[in-house]
């Protein structure tokens, strides 16, 4: 045995000895950097390789694979429109990470060591563990701002902003200001708030509470108390303390800040004993909760959260988006909110490399979004380096009555609040 | 006191569907002895098909839920019994929990993939994400009624409610009051008592699966309203009911029944009332958990065995006694070429992925050391991963260097696996597995949720090391370096295993009592396993974050560390190389296949998952499985006489007048011979007392004349007809019965059902009562509370009603006051005066001497001598307890190979008592003086005229029970 010791011994410092040889002669050339060259990673003289990573298939059952088609859909028409400075962009479809930090990383190391993508847009996932590398690889990265890696690395963005309120940083009032302009002023109103017992739901209940008080409503009652790995299935043990909150009366709203099966839950709970207050939550805007009895019954009069123009609105740019998901789907699809993160994430990549010019590299493009801004969008008013640290700050309200979206709070962008 | 009644009557909704997934979980234990981890998979397909029919199809929805509850579910469980479980109940508890782990896995993907098939083909099915608030068997949405202030029930929970009562009462008639219900209790009291019986036990196991698929189906479409189509729930919901399981024990459904209702009840309570923990996160989140991990802790206090599999043969070793060179040389290569290939051949994109194989490898090494060394299964090496890479990654942050940040996070690790194994360790297999579960899960959601360790959703950075011009921020560098960890890791591990406290692990791991008896610690040997292995899977998970550069919380997760112990199990668990090849796999394999198979996400997971199915063929892993089967062919090639071709050439006639006869039999435990030509033949209206020292074959002998083990050569007639190849089921039927060591009793069964498993007729029953008073007494009382001797009159005295062609009778006496020894004499007696073939083996051979006709010395699995009682000289008895007789000129147990694989498949495996004559057998005494064995010369007819005149209901075939003279042959040695 010790013979074979002191063979492995003697292996592997030579191993290690080459390894230290190549990598100090191999270090400073290769750690991936893009602008070497005449050629940059991705680009051609008539094309922008651009990738995409979403999560499509997942042991929980959520999926926001139709990210994957909105991102489509905007750069058909990018491209039906001539391209970005004379190039066509050549999307190659979003990775699949499965929610899996794993293969979150795996996913953009292919995009970027095989595809050799010269971005990533859309990125909409629950885990982002490839963000080092694709910082550390320069690669612009566009996606759905729910992490912090959207909030601190120079090279991915929101498509709205960091929506990961930062101490220091701020928060977004959209949602306690669109309550208030549903119940006519937040004065004397008092707002019961629910999320998960976990770390987030915690971090949630610290910034809403500070939100919705600085928007002048009373809170009584924000507790991180649910249960967080699996729906309950009795809401009675914290109906009963909802109901009970505000002085021993209901309060006059009470705001989840849980996903769509515990908002089911939830709200259908509070129904059935007797809550006729507002009920409100950020995630259930999705016309395809419509279709089914069970759903539409639950979130009826529910007024959900949206930080983009709703689907219901008749603008101009949101006829377009209309039309370009018909068109890339090949059929009429109902619309949900991932195309929407899908589209606008590849709309916001479009509009700074538009901006980039026609000498299109990462430098140039990041010279280029270093200063942009931009109003109007679906998404509000966009502008950078402002978005890396704190959100737009615009949404609406929209009110599920009768088996249809209708916008209670048109869509609108708020002063924030420094967050303490 | 109306808040405590909404808890209780909402909380009996869930407690409904936990106690049908423990009915279900209980109903598959009993029938195969494994925990199956998938139950809650099998409930999440079938609410998937439910959904895809009724709302996909448009089929209505009563019709839909009753074809998926009786015929798709039981269908689903039926082909898994065939396929998987009924080969896993002979396996090791690793293997079994690791198959069924990857079935966990496995089954929703296949469902997902289907559908996904489905869709492409243009069927008119619904995509399965984004489903909540699905309809379910009733209207939807569900009416509600309130009862009283604050007190409501829906539609949903009402039908769960009925569903439910009806499923315990029919479960309830089912099983106490049907002939079908008491042979499943009998066979989960024991299974092999069944066979012996006569009763299938093999088709008894696939029924119960079939009930229990049907029961996890049933809670799957109920719950489809509840949980939507989450095969993550369904499988949270799975081990909550766990916790039901555990109350019952495993084996009582009542208990399960009832433990599931008040579980579901108890967490509503906590959920109402635990506002005491509100500062503590993810305490609610927990309870369910906290419960499992208590009720662990709590009802299994009784088994001390301190964490072993059960019984878990040896793995093969087939490089035993080959070179260094032979052993290490071809992995050495490999890990050169590997790491030349870094510099040389592969791209960036495989660099990185090869180095995160090698990563992974180191935590999948220890899952070689915590379930390869110690037969433990650990599902909390996920924990001691990110432990470990949170608080490297805290130090950092702080200023630390990596080295050291990297050493406190192995060590915190390694606190963190004594911590989970200090109240694990007394438990043992499934037990141990799912407290580990329970922990794993308790840490994910209070320990790593502490925003100080956690830091949100940020987690920490854990920058690649450099080391002077060594620097691992480049792939390659990286990858050599991680090379280097690797073969280190898998020459300590190995040095490890041949060191001292290796052998002592070993030990422990296959016979904990006797390690224990030669002064090995078994708390501390089990205790610096867990220790070793979590700092291990720590420093891994240390070197996994820094190849990522970052980790966070939610990285790894418990259920990640379900699907790396089916990754690891299914290479092999025996040798660390075996963990590197899953690593390697598991990290290569899903880009290969999204390159050049198919897209879907879903394949490569269901391929892992169903390695895990493979393992019940190779239960040591597909990277082991060439060679080891490559070593039992050459093992059998070398054997002398060859599996099938060992026929005795003797052309002399069989005796057509025995009742049972073994000609030439040779038989034994994987690796060890036992029997090696054993000649015996029992007439009708014969006792033949088969004598012979501790370990010379006679339990043996009895299970191959039974039908339990298999025989690797040699003959064995029932009646004249050839019967070698028949199981248990077939010699019972054919009126073979043995009376196993100990007594042939169902404990938990009372003693009226004992006696109907045997005797269905009612006037036999009475007949029986009538002759044994005693036991009419106390005909409702539970077998195992009756004393040793009323239990092995319980077990003969419905022979006598309905005598058998055959009894084989192992050590009828023992542990009998000689009062009693001399009632189950003269119960032997009758039965052979009623024309019962008897074959008694006794140690305590004076008092059989008084019953026997014949008598056969048993010596290192051969029979030495053989002849009528009035033959029998007390020398001779001596030297053939002392195992002297024949020693010397018979070739004794010589170097057989095992048997190739294959044969032996339909008795259960190596239990105790074959293994402890393998040993004995082998310390035989040399030198002795050879005693020629004698052809038995014809003994006194005794009398065998009662007949069968009484017993005319017998309905095993045969040829008859004519008892002429009895007499004994046996052949030379």
């Amino acid at each position: 045995m010790l013979r074979s010791f002191r063979a492995i011994a003697a292996a592997s410092a030579a191993l290690l000895l080459a390894t230290a040889c190549n990598s100090a002669s191999n270090s400073s050339g290769s750690s991936g950097d893009p602008g070497k060259g005449a050629t940059v990673r991705g680009v051609t003289d008539d094309s922008i390789k651009v990738g995409g990573i979403v999560s499509m298939t997942t042991a929980s059952g959520y999926s926001k694979k139709d990210t994957d088609l909105g991102a489509k859909a905007r750069y058909d028409r990018a491209n039906a429109e001539g391209g970005i400075n004379g190039r066509k962009i050549d999307y190659i479809g979003a990775e699949d990470d499965g929610q899996d930090p794993g293969k979150n990383l795996a996913a953009a190391r292919k995009l970027v060591q095989q595809e050799k993508v010269f971005a990533v847009s859309p990125m909409s996932s629950v885990t982002f563990s490839g963000a080092d590398f694709l910082e550390q690889q320069k690669v612009p990265t566009f996606g759905w701002g729910t992490i912090p890696q959207f909030c601190s690395n120079p090279h991915i963005y929101g498509f709205n902003g960091c929506l990961v309120p930062m101490p220091g940083g701020t928060i977004t009032q959209s949602w306690p200001e669109g309550l208030a302009h549903v119940l006519g002023g937040a004065k004397g109103k008092s707002v019961a708030i629910l999320a998960n017992d976990n770390d987030a739901g915690k971090f949630g209940i610290r910034t809403y509470q500070q939100g919705f008080a600085a928007a002048g409503f009373k809170v009584a009652y924000a507790k991180a108390s649910v249960p967080a790995t699996s729906t309950p299935n009795d809401w009675s043990a914290y109906t009963k303390e909802i109901l009970r909150s505000n002085g021993g009366k209901a309060p006059d709203a009470v705001v989840s800040v849980m996903q769509t099966p515990y908002n089911i839950g939830l709200f259908t709970a509070l129904k059935r004993s007797g809550f006729k207050g507002l009920l409100t939550d950020p995630t259930d805007y999705d016309p395809g909760l419509l279709a089914k009895k069970t759903t539409a019954q639950a979130l009826d009069g529910v007024h959900v959260l949206l930080s983009f123009e709703p689907f219901e609105s008749d603008s101009a740019q949101m006829q377009q988006f209309k039309e370009d998901i018909k068109k890339a789907a090949g059929k009429d699809v109902p619309l949900n909110m991932h195309m929407l993160t899908g589209y606008m994430s590849a709309d916001f990549f479009l509009a700074i490399a538009e901006k980039a010019g026609k000498d299109l590299t990462v430098e140039s493009f990041q010279k280029a979004a270093s200063t942009y801004s931009d109003t109007g969008t679906m998404v509000g008013d966009r502008a950078l380096p402002k978005g890396q640290k704190e959100a737009f700050g615009c949404g609406a309200l929209v009110q599920l009555k009768n088996g249809k979206y209708e916008v209670s709070s048109p869509f609108k962008c708020y002063e924030p609040i420094p967050f303490k | 006191m109306a808040d405590l009644l909404g808890f209780v009557l909402s909380g009996l909704v869930s407690g409904a569907l936990y106690a049908l997934l423990a009915t279900g979980l209980v109903l598959s234990y009993s029938a195969s002895g494994l925990f199956n981890f998938a139950h809650g998979a099998t409930a999440y397909l079938c609410a998937l098909g439910f959904y895809e029919l009724h709302s996909g199809f448009g089929w209505p929805a009563i019709p839909t839920a009753l074809l998926l509850v009786f015929v798709i579910a039981p269908g689903l469980g039926w082909a898994l019994d065939r396929l998987m479980f009924r080969k896993l109940a002979r396996v090791g508890e690793t293997a079994q929990i690791v198959a069924t782990i990857g079935l966990l896995v496995a089954l929703p993907a296949l469902g997902l993939w289907v559908v996904e098939l489905l869709e492409e083909a243009g069927a008119s099915v619904k995509p399965a994400e984004n489903q909540f608030g699905l309809p379910g068997v009733g209207p939807s949405p569900a009416e509600s009624w309130q009862l009283m202030d604050g007190v409501g029930i829906d539609s949903d929970q009402l039908i769960t409610w009925v569903a439910t009562a009806v499923v315990a009462v029919g479960l309830w008639i089912l099983m106490r009051h049907t002939p079908l219900g008491l042979r499943l209790r009998a066979s989960v009291d024991n299974r092999s008592l069944v066979e012996l019986r006569g009763i299938s036990a093999d088709r008894l196991s696939s029924l119960a699966w079939m009930l229990s698929s049907g029961l996890a189906g049933l809670a799957g479409v109920l719950a489809t309203p509840l949980l939507g189509l989450s095969s993550h729930d369904f499988t949270l919901f799975l081990f909550v009911s766990a916790t039901a399981a555990v109350l019952g024990r495993f084996m009582s459904i009542p208990l399960a029944f009832a433990g599931g209702l008040g579980l579901g009840v108890l967490q509503n309570l906590v959920a109402g009332y635990a506002s005491f923990a509100d500062d503590i996160t993810g305490f609610r989140t927990a309870v369910p958990f906290l419960i499992l991990f208590a009720g662990l802790l709590i009802l299994t206090r009784r088994q001390r065995t301190a964490g072993t599999a059960a019984v878990d043969a040896p793995p093969i070793d087939y490089l035993a006694g080959k070179s260094w060179a032979h052993k290490w040389g071809p992995w050495a290569v490999a890990a050169v070429l590997l790491a030349l290939a870094f510099y040389t051949v592969t791209t960036p994109f495989w660099s990185g992925i090869l180095a995160q194989g090698l990563a992974i490898s180191l935590v999948f090494i220890s899952f070689t050391v915590v379930t390869g060394l110690g037969a433990m299964v650990s599902l909390a090496q996920a924990t001691f991963v990110t432990g470990a890479a949170m608080v490297a990654g805290l130090l950092m942050s702080h200023g630390w260097p990596f080295i050291g940040a990297a050493l406190v996070g192995t060590c915190v690790a390694a606190v963190l696996g004594a911590l989970v194994a200090l109240p694990a360790l007394r438990l043992g297999g499934r037990s141990l597995a799912l407290a580990t579960l329970a922990l794993a899960f308790l840490a994910d959601q209070v320990l790593f949720q502490m925003g100080w360790l956690r830091n949100g959703d940020t987690g920490w950075e854990i920058p690649r090391p450099v080391f002077g011009p060594v620097d691992l921020t480049d792939d390659r560098a990286m990858g050599v370096a991680m090379v280097v960890l690797v073969v280190a890791a898998v020459a300590a591990v190995s040095a490890l295993r041949d060191s001292p406290s290796g052998r002592a692990m070993l030990a422990v791991r296959s016979a904990p009592a006797a390690a224990m008896a030669s002064g090995v610690s078994v708390v501390r040997t089990k205790l610096m396993l867990f220790t070793l292995s979590a700092g291990l899977a720590g420093f891994g998970g240390v070197m996994y974050a820094s190849y990522q550069t970052r980790i966070t919380a939610t990285d790894f997760t418990a259920m990640t560390g379900l699907i790396w112990l089916a990754v690891v199990v299914a290479a092999g668990v025996r040798r660390p190389q075996f963990a590197v090849v899953a690593g390697l796999v598991f990290a290569v394999m899903p880009p290969l296949m999204s390159d050049y198979v198919t897209e879907s996400a879903h394949l490569p997971v269901i391929l892992f998952g169903l390695a895990g199915l493979a393992l019940a063929n190779d239960p040591d892993g597909y990277a082991a499985a060439a060679s080891v089967r490559r070593h039992r062919r050459k093992a059998a090639a070398s054997s002398p006489a060859p599996d099938g071709g060992a026929r005795p050439a003797d052309p002399a006639p069989t005796a057509t007048d025995a009742a049972l006869q073994l000609r030439g039999v040779r038989a034994g435990y994987d690796g060890a011979p036992v029997l090696t030509g054993v000649d015996l033949a029992v007439r009708p209206g014969e006792i033949l007392a088969l004598l012979g020292p501790n370990g010379a074959g006679k339990s043996t002998t009895c299970k191959v004349a039974a039908g339990l083990l298999s025989a690797q050569g040699g003959t064995v007639y029932v009646a004249g007809h050839d019967a070698t190849r028949h199981g248990a089921v077939r010699r019972a039927r054919a009126g073979v019965v043995l009376a196993p060591e100990g007594r042939g009793i169902f404990p938990s069964l009372t003693i009226e059902e004992n006696l109907a498993l045997h005797l269905p007729d009612k006037a036999a029953r009475e007949a029986v009562y009538a002759r044994f008073p005693r036991l009419a007494e106390r005909r409702k009382v539970t077998a195992g509370s009756l004393s040793g001797g009323e239990q092995q009159m319980l077990a003969l005295a419905p022979l006598l009603q309905d005598p058998p062609k055959v009894l084989i009778a192992d050590e009828p006496s023992l542990g009998l006051a000689p009062r009693v020894v001399d009632e189950v004499f003269q119960l032997l007696t009758e039965l052979r005066d009623a024309g019962t073939a008897l074959l008694l083996v006794e140690e305590k051979a004076a008092e059989i001497l008084g019953v026997a006709d014949t008598v056969a010395y048993l010596s290192q699995g051969k029979v030495t001598w053989c002849g009528p009682r009035s033959e029998v000289q007390a020398d001779r008895l001596t030297e053939a307890y002392l195992g002297i007789a024949g020693a010397k000129g018979s070739e004794g147990p010589d170097s057989e190979g095992p048997d190739s694989e294959g044969a032996g498949s339909e008795g259960p495996g190596p239990e105790g008592a074959g293994s402890e004559e393998q040993e004995a057998g082998s310390a035989g005494v040399n030198g002795a003086v050879p005693r020629p064995a004698q052809p038995g010369d014809a003994p006194t007819p005794t009398a065998a005229d009662t007949g069968d005149a009484d017993n005319g209901t017998d309905t095993s075939t045969g040829t008859g029970t004519d008892p002429s003279a009895p007499s004994t042959e046996v052949a030379r040695p």
